[in-house]
């Protein structure tokens, strides 16, 4: 009798707790969701009523050249990041392992990137990066060239990528990290055994039980991409010609400036379809169980 | 030679060395935006680009321009630097009790629905953030809060996040602490603040960590709900006052060590915490 009494208000606290949380997110979090249905197949303008108009935002978005370029950026970023991250985060992995007493120092270097401000430093790359910029002041003192960085489409996507992987690489890494400490010793003695040179060894005994981490990182890397904003709206501000416009900026700009908030919320709904879509592909492409037999 | 000298240099292959001399060279380059930005802060504007990186005049005028002369071209520093403050100190203490409490009930209440609500999270975690934002601004333009500091605190006072977190790790906790509890009759608040809290201070500094971070430092959420620059948080205020004012690159690095400055102060204090939280998120 009483162990009852005591169970049901436990059960009361409980509920009223969660039932706090779920109050707070049917406002903040399931109705914008109704929003975002609603405005997808409505034409709306802010201050009049919604019409119902189907598939006919789909129809347009999928006409709008600008958000057709935007998911193609997002291709082109990645083929730049891709290797800077995986490049990076496996060179930082490899690193911490080598360095052993100094490993908090050195891992705290390359993430505090991580948790500094995005709004800062894409203020700093912009001077960093500018045609008088320290970093071409030198390459102009080395070799005598100056990169034109935020004036050519690709060298301006390099650019991006450069930044965004300089932010990011210190995470990744600690994540490849955390991986290579699960590596069983004993193959690669095994390995040294069997004659296999430094090469065979990371190809066909580190990069493979790697797997799990590796696919996180390129998890993270696909999320990145679809949701970049502060970096493009302020080192290239999208330029030149459009060609570092992330789909993000698309929406900002359709909903804010071109005033079409129906056509950024199905944009909006497509650019998370398709970055769940890629990680979807990505893990059946890359993914592999690991069985050490 | 010393021997001890001696043994440290055997203590690696030559191969080894070179090795830990480049990881160590890599992450001191890792940090050179961060050092470029506060020699260009410390510097007249007409020398940033021209000379090395410790040469030129040193002056804290930039600094002393932003507080005093950039207010007259409606750009109120100090103002948005208080607003920045304010709003991120409210979010991460609300945040951090609500999260605290919700993930208790989660991890050590029995209650119908609670598996439910543990997959709830998990959904909500995976949808982007990013997709809300254009119905968020509907909702607040709806409430009548665009252009207050409400619409930068609402919209993240709670945490799904930071309640599965923590949820996560207060699982963990032996459950004689809690039977413990149950003999003194202590009370819900007493439970979590004695017991809970005090067990589980890492976790919690990661999830306080990471959430001042992301509300200092978000940018499109702010740039779309405040329009004025009385309200502007700095990183908004910033950013606009980059674009129009471009030309003052001194002031504007002052204006990024500032935004940069608590973020950085707050990792290096809590960098302990930090790494092994990192080590828990990773498991």
């Amino acid at each position: 009798m009483i162990r009852r009494a005591a169970i049901s208000r436990e059960a009361i606290v409980g509920l009223t707790l969660v039932g706090v949380y779920l109050a707070y997110t049917a406002v903040f979090w399931a109705y914008p969701f109704f929003w975002l249905a609603k405005l997808s197949v409505t034409q709306w303008r802010f201050f009049d009523d919604p019409v119902f108009v189907g598939a006919r935002n789909l129809v347009r978005i999928v006409q709008d050249p600008q958000f057709l370029g935007s998911l193609w950026n997002v291709v082109r970023f990645l083929a730049f990041y891709l290797p800077l991250a995986f490049g990076g985060s496996l060179l930082v992995a490899f690193g911490l392992q080598q360095v052993g007493r100094g490993r908090a120092f050195v891992a705290l270097c390359f993430l505090l990137s991580n948790v500094s401000s995005g709004v800062a430093l894409s203020l700093v790359f912009l001077k960093i990066f500018s045609t008088t910029g320290p970093l071409n002041n030198t390459l102009y003192d080395a070799v005598g060239i100056r990169i034109p960085w935020t004036n050519h489409p690709t060298l301006a996507m390099l650019a991006i990528a450069l930044v965004v992987a300089w932010k990011f690489v210190g995470y990744y890494g600690l994540i490849v990290y955390s991986g290579l400490l699960t590596v069983p010793k004993e193959l690669y003695d095994a390995a040294r055994l069997d004659h296999a040179g430094v090469w065979r060894r990371l190809v066909n005994i580190t990069l493979p039980m790697l797997n799990p981490q590796l696919m996180m990182v390129l998890t993270f890397a696909i999320l990145v991409s679809f949701g970049l904003f502060t970096e493009p709206f302020l080192i290239t501000g999208g330029g030149p010609a459009d060609s570092t416009v992330p789909p993000q900026m698309v929406i900002y700009e359709t909903a804010f400036r071109r005033l079409q908030p129906s056509h950024a919320a199905t944009m909006s709904i497509i650019i998370s379809l398709a970055s769940y879509l890629l990680v979807v592909l990505a893990r059946r492409l890359f993914e592999r169980k690991v069985v050490i037999a | 030679m010393t021997p001890r000298l001696r043994r440290l240099l055997q203590a690696k292959t030559p191969g080894g060395w070179v090795a830990t001399i480049g990881i160590y060279a890599l992450a001191l380059t890792w940090l050179y935006p961060f050092v470029w930005m506060v020699a260009a802060s410390l510097k007249p504007t007409a020398q940033i680009y021209n000379t090395a990186l410790f040469a030129g005049d040193w002056t804290l005028d930039n600094f002393r321009f932003l507080f005093a002369t950039a207010d007259k071209l409606d750009r109120p520093f100090l103002q948005a630097l208080g607003i920045s403050a304010l709003v991120t100190g409210t979010v991460t203490v609300s945040v951090l009790i609500t999260s605290a409490f919700i993930a208790y009930a989660l991890a050590r209440l029995r209650f119908p629905g609670r598996k439910l609500f543990n997959d709830f999270l998990l959904l909500q975690m995976v949808i982007p953030t990013a997709m809300f934002i254009l119905p968020l601004f509907v909702l607040v333009k709806e409430l009548g809060l665009l252009n207050s500091l409400s619409a930068l605190i609402l919209p993240s006072a709670m945490s799904g996040w930071g309640i599965f977190m923590m949820s996560q790790s207060f699982r963990a906790l032996p459950e004689e602490y809690f039977d413990a509890a149950r003999l003194d009759r202590a009370s819900l608040w007493q439970t979590v603040t004695r017991i809970v809290v005090p067990l589980n201070t890492s976790i919690i500094a990661i999830v306080a960590l990471f959430t001042f971070t992301g509300t200092w430092d978000n940018f499109l959420w702010p740039l779309i709900a405040i329009s004025d620059a009385e309200r502007m948080p700095l990183s908004v205020l910033l950013a606009t006052f980059s674009k129009q004012y471009g030309g003052y690159a001194g002031p504007v690095m002052a204006g990024a060590v500032l935004q940069t400055l608590p973020l950085a102060l707050l990792f290096l204090l809590f960098r302990r915490q930090f790494l092994q939280g990192m080590a828990l998120s990773l498991k």
